[in-house]
């Protein structure tokens, strides 16, 4: 099959399935391909594309069971990733799906690496072509939402949530982007990531919240500047760096509740 | 577009050759704001560049506009106000003007603008609508905040802060900061122009050897409640909006005297637009209403006459901000590298 040859875009606009498809756009920092306004367009290309990896997948393990690791070549699994166009799709349709593609490859590309039992190294294979899959059942999905207008435009440049309640959304999908970055093994990103959501965003919003609820607010400058960054830096597991993220998520959705009722409260202006 | 040639600080305006301006003066002498009802009818289109701050509370303020004015079409650009402000100075380089207004957070990105002669002349009838000293005449400070030090109310009383920012370093008690926090680095511009960079870099490496770093300055203001570190460095609203949300805190707020530790601080609008649409706008946010608003819902210190401070700022007749030239906080460039000399960022 013919392969675009899609360069890996490291800071493309994200759309979380979960904000699915009814939440808007959150964050943007760099180009991304006109194909992920356009998903329905492409669905057979991007699921050309799936049973392609999965294709060379199995193709690197034959080698590998050949001809050992040097023959298996697995760095050339993360050059296949960045490659296809679907790479994009589901970075901006799905991070959390996005995160354990990485995890599954390099979960592979380690487990040949370290030259792991055959039955290790299907194991590993059979969690990526999971992740693949279930990766392109969300791509669908958002396919289906972009078609009937319920989602809005990938934008290319960062946004600037315009009240409280957005930057919690926002700062929601950029914590799936932290476990991402981390899943890539790009540690020092997922760090950047986390201080700048609390600085750029967080920041913004706990004056508000500490008067609402005070205990919350030290909850998760705890999680940002102490808990999260910590998992990483120590080399947690992604699976535990993730567990960190989904608990953040929980307070930030107690926020978000907090803070919808206190502005249904909050006095009009004029 | 007229120049001005000489931008005084709101402290100093305030002094302008006579008495050195006091928090009370800010807040005294309620006589005649403006009711929104008094306003004209906003008609025709509007670009704001809204610099990103105080968790949508501007958003609120604007919506509210936008309602009261159906035939105002504004268009917003947000992003961080330093951005906002590079953004207007490269259009102008360019040849271009997007923004008519500019709503900044902190009176030093308004200096980078009105130094590049890019702010409009405002109506004599609109900039007097502030008390004398707070009359610019192509910018308007909107909202107030001070630097406090905000100390744990089991060790310490007011009483035994160091009403002198210079003599932090000599005390015996832990303090909190918040170095690479946007705040924290104006108030340290703010000492360089009052102290002279190598005394502040004498001060920021002293300080360095007992301050406990912090990401923001609500952080601080926590670490000092639940006793982490005695006192710390940080604007005023963030203890108010702690004390707001838990009133057994223990923390309460002590000020320094006449020295960049009670610098006052502005977020600051001004027009790039000619016109009375522009300048309209602006009225608007001057009004009892809006300024009560931001003052009840944000902390912030309302700076038109007749409008309560926020609730909590302890001791407004002991503050005494110092005379310094706000516009000139723009000038961080040389605070950053001093701070990064000093081993601090």
């Amino acid at each position: 099959m013919t392969i675009n040859w899609f360069k890996r875009q490291h800071l493309i606009t994200l759309m979380t399935a979960a904000a699915l498809f009814t939440a808007p756009m959150t964050f943007a920092n760099g180009p991304v391909g006109e194909h992920v306004n356009h998903l329905s367009d492409n669905l057979e290309t991007y699921s050309q594309e799936v049973n392609w990896l999965s294709t060379k997948v199995e193709e690197m393990i034959s080698r590998y069971q050949e001809g050992g690791v040097d023959e298996a070549k697995p760095d050339l699994l993360v050059e296949y990733w960045e490659e296809v166009k679907f790479h994009s799709a589901i970075e901006t349709s799905y991070v959390p799906v996005y995160a354990s593609i990485w995890q599954g490859l390099f979960g592979v590309k380690g487990a040949l690496e370290e030259q792991a039992s055959i039955e290790e190294i299907r194991k590993q294979q059979r969690f990526l072509e999971e992740s693949l899959w279930q990766a392109l059942g969300a791509v669908k999905l958002a396919a289906q939402y972009q078609d009937k207008g319920l989602t809005e435009k990938v934008a290319t440049s960062q946004a600037n949530p315009s009240n409280s309640l957005e930057a919690l959304d926002a700062i929601k999908s950029r914590l799936d982007r932290v476990v991402a970055k981390y899943a890539e093994k790009l540690p020092k990103e997922a760090v950047s990531i986390v201080h700048d959501t609390y600085l750029n965003l967080f920041e913004g919003v706990e004056g508000e919240l500490i008067s609402l609820d005070a205990d919350l607010v030290e909850d998760l400058e705890k999680d940002f500047n102490v808990i999260l960054p910590q998992a990483i830096q120590k080399g947690q597991s992604i699976d535990e760096v993730r567990q960190v993220v989904n608990t953040m998520k929980d307070k930030i959705d107690t926020a978000h509740s907090l803070l919808e009722k206190s502005a249904e409260e909050r006095k009009d202006v004029f | 577009m007229q120049r001005r040639t000489f931008i005084q600080s709101l402290a100093a305006l305030a002094a302008a050759g006579a008495l050195p301006l006091n928090i009370t003066q800010v807040l005294a002498d309620p006589a005649n704001a403006v009711s929104v009802e008094d306003l004209p009818k906003l008609e025709g289109e509007l670009t704001l560049y809204l610099g990103r701050g105080e968790g949508g509370l501007y958003e609120n303020v604007i919506k509210a506009i936008e309602k009261r004015n159906p035939d105002l079409k504004l268009r917003i650009r947000r992003g961080p106000t330093a951005s906002l402000t590079n953004a207007i100075l490269a259009e102008a380089k360019a040849g271009v003007r997007r923004a008519d207004l500019f709503w900044a957070v902190d009176s030093g990105a308004v200096g980078m603008v009105t130094s590049a002669d890019l702010a409009q002349a405002l109506p004599a009838d609109l900039t007097g609508q502030l008390r004398d000293e707070f009359q610019f005449p192509d910018w308007v400070p909107v909202t107030g905040r001070i630097r406090t030090i905000p100390f744990n109310t089991e060790r310490l009383t007011a009483d035994k802060i160091p009403d002198n920012i210079m003599a932090l370093p000599d005390s015996d008690y832990s303090v909190g900061w918040a170095p690479a926090y946007a705040a924290f680095q104006s108030f340290v511009t703010g000492m360089r122009i009052l102290e002279g960079d190598k005394v502040t870099t004498d001060w920021l490496k002293a300080m360095n050897r007992k301050a406990k770093k912090f990401a923001g300055e609500l952080g601080v203001v926590m670490a000092v409640e639940r006793g982490e570190v005695d006192i710390g460095l940080a604007n005023h609203y963030y203890t108010l909006r702690l004390k707001a949300g838990k009133p057994d805190a223990n923390v309460d707020l002590a000020f320094t005297n006449n020295d960049a530790g009670c610098l006052v601080n502005a977020s600051g609008i001004l027009a790039l637009k000619e016109g009375d649409l522009p300048a309209n706008f602006i009225r608007y946010l001057l009004t009892r209403e809006v300024q009560s608003y931001l003052a009840e819902e944000a902390c912030e210190i309302p700076l038109v006459s007749g409008v309560a401070p926020p609730q909590g700022l302890p001791g407004l007749n002991t503050i005494n901000p110092p005379q310094i030239d706000l516009t000139r906080l723009a000038d961080l460039r040389p605070t950053i590298d001093l701070m990064r000399n000093a081993g601090v960022l």
